[in-house]
């Protein structure tokens, strides 16, 4: 078993070597969110509020607005991270159905390799690079808050290490739970155009029920409460929780990884049962 | 593993689709070990589908598979260890060097790396890879590809290789080269070969036996000489100067004679050896006092085997030239010889 999988990911780290073009476009999108979005969409409600407001309520409004971070850009910029884990592992169920299309994946099912080497070669190979995607967007972030003239990331409390364990935890858990899914889409489905379909339709209402990009404040009431059980927000949650301090959450992140975590459990399960079915030994 | 069982055994197999598409009909057939055994049929026949089901990729609806003394259905994955398979389409990674796609193959079977390298060296060598190791997949010609969809399937050194159409779509030379490889395969390994073939004459020069799978169904299973002499023997035209006297009568008493049609100044007559037939229907017609202007033997071709027992032509999808296939089995032939 540990062979099969250990061949078989070597495959696709050999692939992902072969294929640079695809790590810098996958760089672009992150980038131009960070340099472009966030830059021009760095919304400041304070602006909005009489002349003569008191410091404190200022502080009060802004605090609950972008739930403890100093600015939307910090805001969102950690809401970029669970928003890469996501959107970086479309792509790992369409490698899926290109290798059925070109008879590659055929040859691998012609092979006694176990299913569950099968996928985890993909699943671990596949996730590293959003997980890699992950932190280069979150070290960005950080730096530009450096960068003369730009936004960035200000970190308001230390993180120390549990903090840094949260982070890890919450970008490795987030990314692989959504590697799964996009793979076992590419297990299921054999045309290109319904997987892309497909993946619309579990990608776009779940970033877009998160509050990954919006501010808090800005959510109407309805939105907020779908968004606490959304697992990007529950990522999001930790990182914002560990950046910029607890007070306006009202759970730990301890509490939110745990959360993170039975979404992984409850979805990886269906998953893997599905593809187990599907890579079954005789069809 | 006890060696008293046949290579392949096939008991009353069915697969149906959808309900109602019975893509195999109830086949049997049996193959045996060190054999190299032809399944032809036309396009959509169920060829395909039978490989399938024999290599443990596909579960038959019903009926029994058993593949070097194991029952398919139940033990698929231990199968997969006794086989090797070539399908009809490319899958060898193209992104990958022909060296990676063979190591990771053999990886896939289990082996480490350091015996992966070995086994890939010694394949690459032998299917004349060696000095396109290193080469991406995708810039090999046809029939490297196909050498290497060969090496590929013969990584964990298999005791039954499938070839599903193997040589669809190479030139002659190509196509030559690849039979050689397999005739070389079966001799140092005793392995056996299970093939479809779009090319009748394929089949006819290199396989012991054959089945012909029309509508899911067997039609006919045999050496191809036995399948050829169930016609009822050669076809011997005879061309006289005179068309009287009728020498009818004559040639119908020779011995070995099945059948006589006469038209004009020629005789086509079905009998059992051409070879035998001609010396005594020369003679016999020379007797008569009639003149011998032309003889003409046809041994009749699988082509005919084919025609006679699925009712339609052979067509073949990218059918080489007569010459073309004439010169690729005359290549084989004296590689054999050669070897002999």
């Amino acid at each position: 078993m540990l062979r099969e999988f250990l061949a078989l990911t070597r495959r696709e780290f050999i692939k992902l070597r072969r294929n640079p073009q695809a790590i810098f476009t996958s760089l672009l999108l992150p980038l131009l969110y960070l340099l472009l979005f966030g830059q021009g969409f760095n919304i400041n409600p304070a602006q909005y509020l009489p002349v003569g407001t008191p410091p404190g309520v200022i502080q009060d409004i802004l605090h609950s607005y972008f739930r403890g971070a100093p600015n939307y850009y910090s805001y969102f910029s950690a809401g970029m991270v669970g928003f890469v884990a996501v959107t970086a592992t479309l792509f790992l169920g369409a490698n899926v159905i290109f290798d059925k299309l070109f008879g590659v994946f055929k040859r691998t099912r012609g092979t006694p390799a176990p299913s569950a080497a099968v996928f985890g070669s993909r699943l671990v190979a596949g996730s590293t690079q959003p997980i890699a995607l992950a932190f280069f967007v979150l070290g960005l972030a950080v730096l530009f808050d450096h960068v003369p003239g730009l936004k960035g990331l200000q970190v308001t409390q230390s993180v120390g290490v549990v903090g840094v364990i949260y982070v890890v935890l919450a970008i490795v858990l987030l990314t692989l739970m959504f590697a799964t899914l996009f793979l076992t889409f590419g297990v299921l489905i054999d045309v290109p155009q319904t997987y892309f379909a497909a993946v619309n339709v579990l990608n776009l209402p779940v970033l877009l029920t998160s509050d990954a990009l919006y501010p808090w404040g800005s959510m109407p009431p309805w939105l907020q409460n779908i968004s606490q059980y959304n697992p990007v927000s529950l990522a999001v949650n930790v990182l914002r929780e560990t950046f910029f301090g607890s007070s306006a959450y009202p759970y730990s992140p301890a509490v939110y990884l745990l959360g993170l975590l039975a979404w992984s459990a409850v979805l990886i399960g269906i998953a893997l049962a599905l593809v187990r079915r599907a890579l079954r030994p005789l069809e | 593993m006890a060696e008293n069982h046949g290579a392949i055994l096939a008991e009353d197999l069915v697969k149906v689709y959808g309900g109602k598409v019975r893509a195999v009909d109830g086949v049997s057939f049996d193959v045996r070990p060190g054999e190299i055994f032809g399944f032809l049929g036309p396009n959509g026949a169920g060829k395909t589908t039978s490989v399938s089901m024999l290599s443990a990729g596909l579960r038959p609806t019903s009926g029994r598979a058993v593949v070097d003394g194991l029952e398919v259905s139940r033990n698929p994955e231990q199968v997969k260890r006794h086989i090797g398979v070539i399908f009809q389409e490319s899958t060898a990674d193209g992104d990958l060097t022909g060296r990676e796609n063979l190591e990771i193959a053999a990886g896939a079977y289990g082996m480490g790396r350091a015996e992966s390298r070995k086994r890939a060296d010694e394949l690459l060598e032998k299917m004349h890879l060696g000095d396109s190791s290193e080469r991406y997949a995708k810039t090999y010609s046809g029939g490297m590809r196909r050498r290497l969809e060969l090496a590929v399937g013969l990584v964990h050194q298999p005791r039954i290789l499938f070839l599903d159409e193997p040589t669809l779509g190479l030139d002659p030379q190509g196509r030559a080269g690849f039979w050689e490889f397999i005739q070389k395969i079966r001799q140092e390994n005793g392995t056996t070969v299970f093939v479809t073939t779009h090319y009748l004459d394929e089949a006819d020069t290199l396989c012991e036996r054959i089945a012909i799978i029309d509508h899911g169904k067997i039609v006919a299973t045999g050496t191809p000489t036995e399948l050829k002499d169930r016609l009822g023997g050669d076809i011997v035209t005879i061309k006289t100067a005179t068309e009287n006297p009728d020498m009818t009568g004559v040639l119908h008493a020779l011995p070995g004679v099945n059948s006589l049609q006469k038209k004009d100044a020629s005789y086509r007559v079905k009998c059992a050896s051409g070879e035998t037939f001609v010396p005594l229907a020369v003679e016999a017609v020379s007797k008569a006092g009639v003149g011998v202007t032309g003889v003409i033997v046809k041994r009749p071709s699988l082509d005919e085997v084919f025609l006679e027992f699925t009712g339609r032509e052979y067509r073949e999808e990218e059918g080489p030239t007569a010459t073309d296939r004439a010169v690729m089995i005359q290549r084989v032939q004296q590689n054999l010889r050669g070897r002999r």
